[in-house]
């Protein structure tokens, strides 16, 4: 037989029982991380769609909602500068939140884990059974976080809306832009969940094995 | 390639091995051109003071690390010749890898970890599990196949790894410092398991030691320091130098 024979290419359905293995028997860590994701996916989530009601207001609100907000002086207050470069502030702050959450949360639980790929790899796992595992395991978390926080985010900026504009919020923001919204922010979490999971998972893989199994972090 | 096995009677060759670790401008040279070479079947164990470059070696020999310079040949093939892929099989096939820190896949069962390599191996698993099974009971764990490592001492988890390193039946037992963690009398279980596999397998052992324990049941010692192979000595020479009054055959 020759050596590629011998040496298996694990179908993902095993490689997935191994990633939920380890999830399941991580618990506690499982569900901080996923935390951290579904909290910084709740803030996007809820900033872009508190942002969209109000970019709304002039064209969908009713007449009734325009003039109690002219009245109160909000609808001046909310085309001004200030609060334009405000709304830009608060999304930049929430995608750095993302970012930085997310990534960090992701690099720690795979690096310190550099010991076990590098006994794997000696127990003759290929680096792409490496990458597999990793690429499952933050699908998974980035899946269940990013759809939590998205639930959570919509919820908050819907509350909120409901005390500010009353029963016009569920018309100010148009369902396609909503949609958008969502696609794109749950994009945004799962990029940012596989992408910190994996470059690190990737790198240990490249690794020789006794340089993966020495860095501890 | 790998599986054009020769019948040579030496399974290990390491010529001129030289590594060389770098850290900033201090230069550290951990193996000084290394020639080793091992017999099919000899159980070895690798001696020397801390620091002299043992686990270096064995990393070589193992093919985890790449030496700066010289070859290693693991039945007459050129470990640095090998493709990624190759090298896993090498890994997974040819040689069982034992840790002083055992090592062990912490979020899995013993059954688990002995199954692991047999996984990469495409055993398919009701075989996998059938021989992992045989594996634990051969080293006296067959009441604990659902442990998880956590819940194990370091004797037991030391067998575990033994079990998972013979899992696909390698050429060569690779030791580094396998009773370094374990009280004496663990240790020396250890040390008797890995003769009886030498003996009724014909694996080979390659094993680095602080351990003098293992003096008595190794057919060859071989002195390092320094990063340089200072002597080799036989275990029948090494009795009289160590004033055994054990009666050789
Ligand atoms: N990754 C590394 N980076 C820098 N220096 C290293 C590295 N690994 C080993 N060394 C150095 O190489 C030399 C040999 O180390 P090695 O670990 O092989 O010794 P050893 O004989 O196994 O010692 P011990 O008995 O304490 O385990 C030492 O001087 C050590 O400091
Ligand atoms: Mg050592």
């Amino acid at each position: 037989m020759t050596p590629m024979q011998q040496i298996a290419i694990l179908p993902y359905r095993k490689v997935i029982a191994i990633a939920m293995r380890g999830l399941r028997f991580r618990l506690v860590k499982t569900f901080l991380v996923t935390c951290c994701i579904a909290l910084a996916l709740a803030f996007l989530t809820y900033i872009l769609c508190s942002n969209g009601m109000t970019a709304h207001l002039a064209d969908r609100a009713s007449d009734a909602l325009q003039q109690r907000l002219a009245r109160e002086g909000m609808l001046d207050q909310l085309k001004s500068a200030d609060k334009q470069s405000q709304t830009a502030w608060m999304l930049g702050i929430a995608l750095l939140i993302s970012f930085v959450g997310i990534v960090n949360a992701m690099l720690i639980s795979v690096t310190e884990r550099f010991r076990e790929i590098g006994t794997m790899k000696c127990l003759g796992g290929l680096d792409s059974f490496i990458v597999k595992l990793y690429l499952i395991e933050s699908l998974f978390q980035g899946v269940v976080g990013t759809v939590l926080g998205m639930v959570i985010g919509v919820i908050l900026a819907y509350v909120e809306g409901v005390g500010r504009f009353g029963g016009d919020t569920w018309n100010l923001l148009p369902p396609g832009e909503l949609a958008v919204l969502l696609v794109v922010t749950f994009g945004t979490g799962i990029v940012l969940t596989v992408a910190g999971a994996l470059y690190p998972a990737w790198r240990a893989a490249k690794m020789e094995p006794v340089d993966a199994m020495r860095s501890e972090v | 390639m790998i599986d054009d096995v020769t019948t040579s009677a030496q399974i290990v060759r390491a010529i001129g091995v030289r590594k060389v670790f770098r850290m900033g401008d201090e230069e550290v040279q951990a193996l000084k051109g290394v020639n080793f070479s091992v017999r099919r079947g000899e159980y070895i164990a690798l001696m020397g003071p801390s620091g002299s470059g043992k686990s270096t070696l064995f990393n070589m020999i193992g093919g985890l690390d790449k030496p700066n310079a010289g070859r290693v040949f693991i039945d007459e093939v050129d470990i640095a010749a090998l493709s990624t892929i190759e090298l896993a099989w090498l890994r997974c096939h040819k040689i069982g890898y034992i840790f002083q820190t055992f090592n062990l896949i912490p979020v899995a069962t013993a059954l688990d970890n002995v199954m692991l390599p047999l996984l990469f191996a495409d055993v398919p698993a009701t075989d996998a599990q059938d021989r992992a099974v045989e594996l634990l009971k051969k080293v006296g764990l067959g009441e604990r196949i659902f442990h998880k490592p956590v819940q194990m001492s370091g004797g037991q988890q030391q067998r575990v790894a033994v079990a998972r390193a013979l899992a696909n039946n390698p050429a060569i037992l690779l030791a580094d410092e396998p009773t370094g963690n374990l009280d004496s009398k663990t240790g020396h279980a250890i040390i008797e398991l890995m003769r009886e596999l030498n003996e009724s397998e014909g694996v080979t052992v390659i094993s680095a030691t602080h351990d003098y324990k293992m003096l008595s049941v190794s057919d060859r010692i071989a002195w390092l320091t320094d990063g340089v192979i200072e002597r080799f000595a036989k275990r029948d020479e090494l009795d009289i130098k160590e004033g055994s009054t054990d009666v050789r055959h």
